[in-house]
């Protein structure tokens, strides 16, 4: 097994998650892209995306699931909970529905990730403001009851986009710095590359010779 | 972990839904919705005779149950994918490509095969429809299905 050279120096996992039609994968496009999505299908099962940022002069690879919202993928899609690093959580705020199921979906992600989990809370399409059906204060104050970070979002603008997907990072960078995150943790959805070639903290399948392209 | 062509399923998961399968068949009723959880999980093990059941309850799903058939598609591509049966993974990506045009999930898919079969040195061959399912006949349903929102 072939261990380098990485062209970064850490993996982190997210989740995408919440309920169907409130923008996932509008959102890890446009992060990924830089593209939006007018029309797009539901998802199936889950979609994969991958980007490599910079916090602090390291780079980081996100390897981002984005999970289906639809009721009859749900059961399935939860096992990519496990071992995730970052959790962002999307609703829509044209769609008063899709903020009520929220602590039902944070009741998820904290029952099935690990206690140094960032999640990160979406209030998507915010340029559908005329639309607007959840305040920016109910929401904000529903994340720091629960100690989210929180921040107003639009997939089809590109606003706060960047901003979300990075501030994860940072806090989770930040968590390895002060000890917080466990690197060996079988869980922790943070992998660091150079220092523990061929180790995989991620699950046991043999991927590390895999992710050697410089993709 | 990386993507959907490598990702393993956790051996726990895999019990699971296969536990349920199970007892709703000792039952004699088996629901859509249970036999397809077991086979998405079957498809994503890393042992190739569960990755082979899965493709079966998949393709049986695909003929007899029209709700969830571009689900059923996508896994029966990526099962194929998995077990190195190119051929037939990148038939149904077309299939599912010819009912929904653009669909980025499935463009993204056709090009993870592509690049695993570059890397295992194989030659890009599609089968035809006719040695697949009956996608083309269903084509109708699948239209509807794909503007569901
Ligand atoms: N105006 C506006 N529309 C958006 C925005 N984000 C997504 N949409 C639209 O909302 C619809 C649903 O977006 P998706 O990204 O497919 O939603 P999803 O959460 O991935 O849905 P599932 O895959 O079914 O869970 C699409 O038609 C998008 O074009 C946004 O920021 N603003
Ligand atoms: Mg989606």
């Amino acid at each position: 097994m072939s261990a380098g050279p990485y062209n970064y120096s850490y993996i982190f996992k997210y989740i995408i998650i919440g309920d169907m039609g409130v923008g996932k994968s509008c959102l890890l496009h446009q992060f990924t892209e830089k593209k939006f999505m007018a029309d797009c299908p539901h998802t199936i099962g889950v979609e994969f995306g991958t980007r490599i940022i910079e916090v602090s002069g390291q780079k980081i690879k996100l390897q981002i699931w984005d999970t289906a919202g639809q009721e009859r993928f749900r059961a399935v899609t939860r096992s990519y909970y496990r071992g995730a690093a970052g959790a962002l959580m999307v609703y829509d705020i044209t769609r008063r529905s899709t903020y009520n199921h929220l602590s039902s979906w944070l009741t998820d992600t904290r029952n099935l990730t690990n206690p140094s989990t960032v999640i990160f809370l979406i209030g998507n399409k915010c340029d559908l403001e005329a639309q607007r059906d959840v305040t920016y204060e109910e929401a904000s104050k529903f994340a720091e009851e629960n100690g989210l970070l929180f921040v107003e979002a639009s997939a089809k603008t590109g606003d706060n986009v960047e901003e979300a997907f990075l501030e994860t990072a940072k806090k989770i960078y930040q968590s390895i710095q002060d000890g917080r995150l466990d690197l060996n943790a079988a869980e922790s959805g943070v992998q660091h590359k150079p220092s523990q070639p061929g180790r995989n903290n991620l699950s046991n399948d043999q991927q590390a010779n895999k992710d050697n392209c410089p993709c | 972990m990386a993507d959907v062509l490598s990702e393993i399923v956790l051996p726990e998961d895999l019990k699971k839904f296969e536990k349920i399968y199970h007892e709703q068949l000792y039952r004699n009723d088996v629901t859509p919705k249970a036999k397809f959880e077991y086979a998405w999980c079957l498809v994503r093990s890393k042992y190739p005779a569960d990755i082979q059941k899965g493709i079966v309850l998949l393709e049986d799903l695909y003929r007899n149950d029209v709700e969830g058939q571009r689900d059923y598609l996508y896994y029966l591509a990526i099962g194929n994918a998995r077990i190195k049966e190119y051929a037939k993974a990148l038939g149904y990506v077309r299939s599912f490509l010819s009912i929904e045009p653009g669909n980025v999930q499935l463009i993204s898919l056709k090009e993870n095969i592509t690049k695993k079969m570059q890397k295992e040195g194989q030659r890009g061959i599609f089968v035809a429809g006719g040695a697949l399912l009956a996608v083309g006949a269903l084509v109708g349903v699948g239209v509807a299905l794909a503007k569901n929102k």
